[in-house]
């Protein structure tokens, strides 16, 4: 598997560090116990198009947002997480 | 109070042997280790690229690289190191982050890296076919062109990879390494080139 950084261009595995499901969002502060609660544990095992986190630490230490099936591996989107690099991206 | 004297010395100080290595004849990989040279990271603040590359061109008289590549100015090297941050790499103090602080003051975060990385010049015939054993990336000069770079792994080690001016026809790659990495990724460099015959060096002298 291959990823193309938005920074690198195409890079092989071995680069990234997988850190998992990109859609949680951290609830609010007052949110309640139950959002927290799913925000911290609770996870879908989805057999398909997913979106993932990836950090490329062996390349630009930016951290990415990767569309995966995770059935065929087929990558359809990568994109900078919010944050990554200082200007390229909102938030 | 006790006193301390610091030995000031390359990470490859030990490991490094000049001389020849592996197979005999004409060395096929020259491998160079540059020493004592000036290294600062540059890293724009929240917010702040757009300042940073207006001082960087205004210090250097080229724009800082956006994309992975090295600049060459005239007394100093910009490489790219990742989105909004770059190395500035010289010598004798010129750009030493004394000077630099005032310059990137209000958009840049600086990071001393002199002593933190050890610079090694890979050139000669077998330079990319050892190279290739090391790395995934297309060193083939018409992928990797003079003056492109790359923030990459050799042997699972992060490098700052890029390739400077040819040298008598020949590519010239560079590789900035963790000091304390260095002596590990060096060996594995040895090994790589053995077969092909190495010419082994030091040199104050930036490529
Ligand atoms: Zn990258």
């Amino acid at each position: 598997m291959r990823i193309v950084c938005p920074f690198c261009g195409e890079r092989e595995l071995g680069e990234f560090t997988y850190l998992g499901d990109a859609k949680p969002v951290r609830p609010a502060a007052d949110a309640g116990e139950d959002a927290v609660y799913d925000y911290v544990y609770l996870r879908d095992n989805i057999a398909g198009v997913m979106s993932e986190n990836w950090y490329h630490g062996g390349g630009c230490r930016a951290w990415l947002k990767v569309t995966r099936n995770t059935l065929t591996h087929e990558i359809s989107a990568v994109e900078p997480a919010a944050g990554a690099g200082a200007a390229k991206v909102g938030a | 109070m006790a006193e301390f004297s610091w030995d000031v010395r390359s990470p490859l100080d030990r490991a490094l042997l000049a001389g020849p290595y592996g197979a005999h004849g004409d060395a096929g990989v020259t491998l160079t280790e540059i020493r004592n040279f000036d290294l600062v990271q540059v890293m724009a603040r929240r917010g702040k690229a757009v300042d940073m590359a207006t001082v960087a061109k205004t210090r250097f008289g080229v724009a800082a690289p956006e994309t992975p590549k090295a600049v060459h100015t005239a007394d100093a090297t910009l490489i790219w190191s990742g989105p909004d941050q770059f190395f500035i790499l010289a010598k004798n103090g010129k750009h030493a982050m004394d000077w630099l602080v005032p310059t990137f003051a209000a958009s840049g975060s600086l990071s001393e890296q002199s002593h933190a990385r050890a610079l090694i010049s890979i050139s000669g015939a077998k330079a990319r076919a050892m190279l290739a054993k090391l790395s995934s990336i297309d060193l083939h000069p018409g992928a990797f062109a003079v003056g492109a770079a790359a923030a990459t792994s050799m042997d699972h080690t992060s490098v700052t990879l890029w390739r400077g001016n040819d040298r008598d026809g020949q590519a010239v790659l560079n590789v900035l390494v963790f000091a304390t990495f260095a002596e590990s990724l060096w060996h594995t460099m040895l090994d790589s080139a053995a077969e092909y015959g190495v010419a082994i060096a030091h040199s104050e002298e930036l490529t």
